[in-house]
């Protein structure tokens, strides 16, 4: 089921998101399902829709990811959300 | 007087588009005479996407570094080349993870310079509670280490720096590791220059090649730093083995 060797980027994408999932389990329960829901869907989403080729693409987001996963760790916060405005223009 | 600008432009909005190098076409004898002042007029007439970093416009403050013909300097303090025939490349900082056209991330980079402490660590009290001395003599050895503005141009044109970012410093936080060596005020000198040189990848990647001081726009010298700084490492461990 599973291809049989990860490519170094596909392993640092697994490990962006065991590391959200770990960090969700240190939250209360009820932040811990709907930052687990977030983070799957949005995983989910960009493993369709983006090209497997597209490294530039990747990377960034994997940047981005991991950004947020700090601000994550930090005990104040107690979960992620976020909106789209309006389409893309050009 | 037609110029052209040939800038580097990706949007993470819009992935499926590969990195590409847009053509503008600016009339000089209407604009500035920096790279900076053609970039404000490009976006505020043609195109308000184009994203770049900027603040004083006088080269102090070292957010508009960019890679502009090949050499990475500060926007505001590189002249316009007025030569018509030859386009002008302006390319994000060289090896670094792009946000938007030409904003690099820098957290690796600003995380190095927060490791080697720039702050001033002393184990006495100042005398009369008031402020450490320091003779001009001492103050003069800091001239050409202070003026650092943490552009990051020299780090990201060290090619030491671009194989191995996440444990060669790079010569900007070595410039600043050695400021506070050299600062008299300081008396964590030995610690400081111990947590530099304990493992060989954070000095000792520097292979000397000088790209850091050839790209500096302060015209400083980090190649010169850090190669004063091995020296006074491997004087030190020297003495430690003739003692013993």
């Amino acid at each position: 089921m599973a291809p049989p060797r990860l490519s170094g980027m596909q392993k640092q994408v697994l490990s962006l998101y065991r590391g959200f999932l770990r960090a969700a389990r240190l939250k209360s329960a009820d932040d811990r399902k709907q930052i687990e829901a977030v983070v799957s869907a949005e995983f989910r989403r960009n493993s369709n829709q983006v090209d497997r080729k597209n490294f530039v693409y990747i990377e960034y987001l994997l940047n981005r990811g991991k950004k947020q996963l700090d601000q994550l760790k930090s005990p104040g916060v107690v979960g992620l959300s976020s909106f789209s405005v309006g389409g893309g223009q050009r | 007087m037609s110029k052209e600008f040939k800038i580097y432009r990706w949007n993470p909005d819009d992935p499926t588009r590969k990195p590409f190098l847009q053509s503008f076409f600016l009339d000089l004898t209407d604009c500035g005479p920096m790279v900076l002042d053609a970039l404000q007029k490009i976006k505020a007439e043609v195109d308000p996407g184009l994203t770049y970093r900027r603040s004083c416009r006088e080269g102090i403050c070292g957010s508009c570094a960019m890679n502009i013909d090949g050499t990475n300097t500060v926007a505001c303090l590189e002249p316009i080349d007025p030569d018509p025939a030859k386009p002008l490349f302006i390319t994000p900082l060289p090896h670094m993870f792009v946000i938007k056209d030409l904003v690099v991330d820098l957290t690796n980079f600003y995380q190095q310079y927060k490791s080697i402490e720039p702050w001033l660590k002393t184990k006495r009290r100042p005398e009369e509670g008031r402020e450490y001395r320091q003779s001009p003599e001492d103050r003069k050895k800091l001239d050409g280490l202070y003026e650092c503005i943490l552009c990051a141009c020299c780090t990201t044109s060290c090619p030491s720096y671009w194989w191995n970012p996440e444990e060669f410093l790079g010569p900007a936080s070595l410039l600043h590791a050695y400021r506070w060596i050299c600062d008299s005020r300081d008396e964590y000198t030995e610690e400081r220059l111990q947590a530099v040189t304990e493992r060989m990848q954070k000095l000792y990647r520097c292979r000397a090649i000088k790209n850091c001081t050839a790209t500096c726009p302060k015209s400083l010298n980090p190649a010169d730093a850090i190669h004063k700084m091995k020296a006074k490492h491997l004087t030190s461990v020297h003495v430690e083995k003739s003692e013993s």
